[in-house]
């Protein structure tokens, strides 16, 4: 029943229906087979609104605001000037500064989404000016954002920590290198593009001119204030960061700047409620559909049966790995963790593995597949934010998915990529 | 931007027009909207529109200030508006649900194009008369389903802890969103039988962007 | 037949262990398979509630303070110093009060539920960023409640600023200093990590965190009275399973902790420390007398009879 579902899921994709329809399908194949009938499908409503429902999830419509105001308005575009008065004369090296900001951003606000839109929003008009491809830089964006699960606070990890036991500061610690590398990994990449499609430079600017555009972006700078200084200083949490960068991206646009009127004001929020509509209502539908393989005990038949129990370590790291990839390609990551965890606790434990290793592995192909094809909520947002086309958005995706997976790979046979700092930190 | 420096390279026109792009302001404007249907039903259809849009705009602002005053609450206050989590949680629906017809209305609905772009004229006629029609069917059973779920709720008499006023009056929106919605593709789909063009959304024809398509 | 059991844990914490007793018990006696979920698997607390009312589940376990938004009597539970702190008396109270087994029924009936069993997981403690030895030294901390009025009200009785906060957000929360404690018994404290990001665990002894297991009650009605006997002994082996399952969990999950953690304090109140916590109890039970529905008042009497009966007073 599995490959039906799921075959019939991506005829319906590729077929060009609305994508809540390939979800809102599954899901509803699998509530009539399972119940035998239509008798349950309170039970699908219930699980779309649950998919809704999480108290983090405000952040993004909130920083979705936040982002579109700043974008309007000059908040944003003094932000990136004065990025560009540093490295604009570089090879690359607005794109390295993108997944720079992405990286900052997203391990501060702990969501791929909200940093698909907050850093992605304002930075790519710049990109596509400077000469970038769009399919580069969609793919940038959506991927470096990935690196929001792997440095702390990371949700994935807290809950990985919860289900399997394991302690989550150590969870915390290990994130920060492999989260390193990819952000290397990828700096290294835009540097060989730019080069390679000879992404123009500007000149680069004098020390007055530096002046000038760190005197032009003295308010805006109070964003990363609040983010940084917010969250980590202990005053918001990451969603209460979101909601007070929207009122002082109010507050300099229509107070200091005077860029903004009530009118654009009403127009900002509601296309940003339309955005927040058409992500969430698949993020609703995607959750009905996880409710059905978790409901079914899909994973669980399917792993029965390729013998975990009987590999060494390595065997049991790559199958792992591959079941979340897999797995996060079509459901909620969050539900996958708390699906597949308990399933692989006791084989981790046979063989040995440290389960921070495991942890680490896990948040990161979890990160992954997020941002892969078909059903990843990343890629959601930036079509719906973007406004590009499904492929436009994917195309470029293929060498950062290479590079992602070479540091899964890495982190296997490399494990102190993760655990040096741990062991450091806590003198094991 | 120094793109104008004449020894730069010339960038790719393509990657110039998708910057343009990236910077075209793509707000909807509602009194531009000509709803689909005749006389008095365009009439009260237009209006729906409008209050849609509304509870859009206000559901996010309102969300805003709700997450803000908690904090403020919290530091300044010395306490915590402990209703704040359910307020927002009633807020994110309504606007999920008050959105999805408002996006059906105006084909902002994301959908994977590139095989469908491919097709000829016809085969895409017909393919958007059955995917507007699939589409309409299953909204419109969410919708009865949803009814059912919230008459349940009802029935049931589910509190909101914090708020202590019942469950279901916040997941009324749900219903009627999956019911306009559904109301939204069936016209879809009828317009695409009985006008000879392709039409994502009443409002929208195919292929154009649909902020340049409402200024006609 | 195959039987869905979910619960609000994770497979380990005490809710699964009570979920896996049931299941084996249930296998061995009879030719039914049960199949679990535990916390997370098919949503959240109220949505596992909703599918044992619509019968998609057959049994679920839920803690009568989250069956509070459906059963306001629920949340008696919630009310601090009314639950025995000594461990036999507990056991006693659960096994023999009349709340539980006659007044309860009923109101869980009215909402599709047969009410299987409730059993104790543990005594609540506080895990703190500061030392706690009087409600002077909760001024100003910013704590963690789950969003229940009586919580909130409990919390604010102490001097705390009840601060509710989505579970998900509490770990980071308590890292980066938004909030100042949180409350949990000791094994869920030691399997969520709370006592990472605190320096102080305090038993007021306030509370015990109590947990309920149902059935959907057309399904149960429609058990044969062999399969009635089957889930009825398998529930009571289960109860006395998880009894002495717990003794001792608490001490050592606390163990557990100072392992992990050498700088942790645990400090347990005395008596008389305790006095001006237990002196802001009357608050909370007028507050509960308001929000608690119609049988509030009788539920409050009972349950009070109940635990002087074990007590013997
Ligand atoms: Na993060
Ligand atoms: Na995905």
């Amino acid at each position: 029943m599995a490959f039906a579902i799921f075959g019939t899921m991506i005829v319906l994709l590729l077929l060009g229906f609305p994508m809540m329809i390939p979800l809102i399908a599954g899901s509803l194949i699998g509530f009539v087979a399972l119940f035998g009938g239509v008798g349950q499908l309170d039970t699908m409503v219930q699980q779309i609104l649950g998919g809704i429902r999480p108290a983090s999830l405000i952040a993004v419509p909130m920083f979705i605001f936040a982002a579109d105001i700043m974008t309007r308005g000059q908040s944003a575009s003094r932000l990136i000037d004065l990025v560009m008065a540093f490295v604009g004369h570089l090879k690359g090296g607005l794109a390295i500064s993108t997944a720079g900001a992405c990286t900052m951003f997203g391990a501060v606000s702990g969501s791929t989404q909200a940093t698909v839109v907050a850093v992605g929003g304002p930075l790519r008009p710049r990109m596509l000016k400077a000469g970038y491809n769009d399919s580069f830089v969609l793919a940038l964006i959506v991927n470096a954002s990935d690196i929001a699960f792997l440095i702390p606070p990371s949700i994935g990890m807290i809950i990985y920590g919860v289900v399997s036991g394991t302690s989550i500061s150590e969870l915390f610690i290990a994130g920060i290198g492999p989260g390193l590398l990819i952000l290397l990994m990828f700096s290294v990449y835009s540097y060989f593009y730019a080069v390679r499609n000879n992404v123009p430079v500007e000149p680069k600017a004098t020390w007055p001119e530096r002046g000038v555009a760190i005197r032009r972006a003295l308010w805006p700078l109070g964003f990363p204030a609040i983010i940084i200084g917010g969250i980590y200083g202990g005053i918001f949490s990451p969603t209460e960061a979101a909601a007070a960068c929207v009122l002082y991206a109010l507050f300099l646009e229509m107070v200091v700047f005077r860029e903004m009127d009530m009118k654009q004001l009403y127009a900002t929020a509601k296309s940003t409620g339309l955005i927040t509509a058409v992500v969430f209502i698949l993020v609703g539908a995607g959750q009905a559909f996880s409710y059905v393989i978790s409901f079914a005990q899909i994973p669980q038949a399917i792993l029965g049966g390729v013998g975990i129990d009987q590999m060494g370590p390595y065997g049991v790291l790559l199958t792992i790995s591959i079941a979340f990839f897999v797995g996060c390609m079509f459901v909620d990551p969050i539900v996958v963790i708390l699906i597949f965890v308990p399933i692989f606790a006791p084989v981790v434990k046979d063989v040995g593995l440290d389960p921070v290793l495991v942890g680490t592995i896990i948040t990161l192909q979890v990160a992954i597949g997020s941002a892969t094809p078909p059903f990843g909520c990343d890629i959601f947002t930036a079509i719906a934010v973007f406004k590009r086309p499904y492929l436009e958005v994917v195309r470029g995706t293929p060498p950062f998915i290479f590079m992602l997976l070479t540091t899964a790979a890495l982190l296997i046979v490399f494990p102190q990529i993760a655990l040096f700092l741990r062991d450091l930190a806590f003198a094991k | 931007m120094k793109l104008d420096d004449p020894h730069a390279p010339v960038p790719d026109p393509d990657v110039l027009a998708a910057a343009e792009a990236a910077e075209l302001d793509n707000d909807i404007d509602d009194s531009a909207y000509v709803s689909g249907l005749p006389g008095i039903l365009g009439v009260i259809d237009a209006a729906i529109a409008r209050i849609e849009a509304v509870l859009l705009a206000l559901g996010v602002l309102l969300m805003a200030v709700n997450t803000v005053a908690n904090v403020v609450g919290r530091y300044v206050l010395g306490e915590s508006i402990f209703f704040s989590e359910e307020l927002n949680q009633a807020l994110i629906i309504l606007i999920t649900f008050a959105g999805i017809s408002y996006a059906a209305r105006h084909g902002r609905h994301i959908r994977m194009s590139a095989f469908f772009d491919a097709m000829p004229f016809r085969m895409r006629k017909l393919m958007m008369v059955i995917i507007a029609a699939v589409t309409a069917a299953a909204m419109l059973m969410l919708a009865w389903y949803a009814l059912d779920y919230v008459l349940t709720q009802a029935k049931r008499g589910r509190l909101l802890p914090a708020l202590q006023i019942p469950q279901w009056w916040i997941i009324v929106w749900v219903p009627l969103g999956f019911l306009l919605t559904g109301l939204q593709y069936a016209l879809t789909a009828i317009k695409n039988v009985i006008d000879k063009d392709i039409w994502l959304s009443t409002s929208t024809l195919e292929g154009y962007d649909d902020s340049a398509e409402e200024e006609v | 037949d195959t039987w869905r059991y979910a619960f609000e844990e994770a497979m380990d914490e005490v809710q699964g262990k009570f979920a896996q007793k049931f299941k084996e018990e249930v296998e061995a006696n009879s030719d039914h398979e049960i199949q679990l979920f535990p916390f997370g698997t098919l949503g959240e607390s109220a949505d596992i509630m909703e599918q044992a009312q619509s019968g998609i589940l057959q049994f679920v376990d839920q803690s009568p303070g989250f069956t509070g938004a459906l059963i306001p009597e629920a949340q008696v539970f919630f009310v601090p110093y009314l639950l025995p702190a000594d461990q036999d008396q507990l056991v006693k109270f659960f096994r023999e009060s009349k709340t539980i087994h006659e007044l309860f029924p009923p109101l869980y009936a009215d909402q599709g539920l047969q009410l299987l069993t409730m059993f104790p997981e543990g005594e609540v403690m506080m895990t703190t960023t500061s030392a706690v030895q009087a409600p002077a030294d909760l001024d100003e901390v910013k704590f963690r409640v789950m969003t229940n009025p009586l919580l909130v009200s409990s919390y604010q009785s102490f001097g705390a600023t009840p601060t509710p906060l989505p579970w998900g957000e509490v770990y980071g929360a308590l890292q980066t200093g938004i909030i100042q404690g949180q409350e949990n018994p000791a094994f869920f404290i030691e399997s969520t990590k709370m006592y990472e990001v605190t320096d102080y665990i305090t038993r007021t002894g306030h509370n015990n965190f109590t947990t309920a297991v149902m059935a959907n009650l057309d399904f149960y009605e429609g058990l044969s009275d062999e399969d009635k006997k089957v889930v009825q002994d398998a529930i009571a082996a289960a109860f006395d399973y998880i009894i002495d399952y717990q003794t001792g969990l608490t001490e050592e999950s606390l163990k557990k902790i100072m392992e992990a953690k050498p700088s942790m304090t645990i400090t347990t109140l005395s008596e008389e420390q305790r006095r001006p916590f237990i002196d802001t109890a009357p608050a909370v039970e007028e507050e509960f007398l308001k929000i608690g529905g119609p049988k509030a008042q009788e539920i409050l009497d009972q349950m009070k009879a109940d635990l002087a009966a074990v007590s013997g007073d």
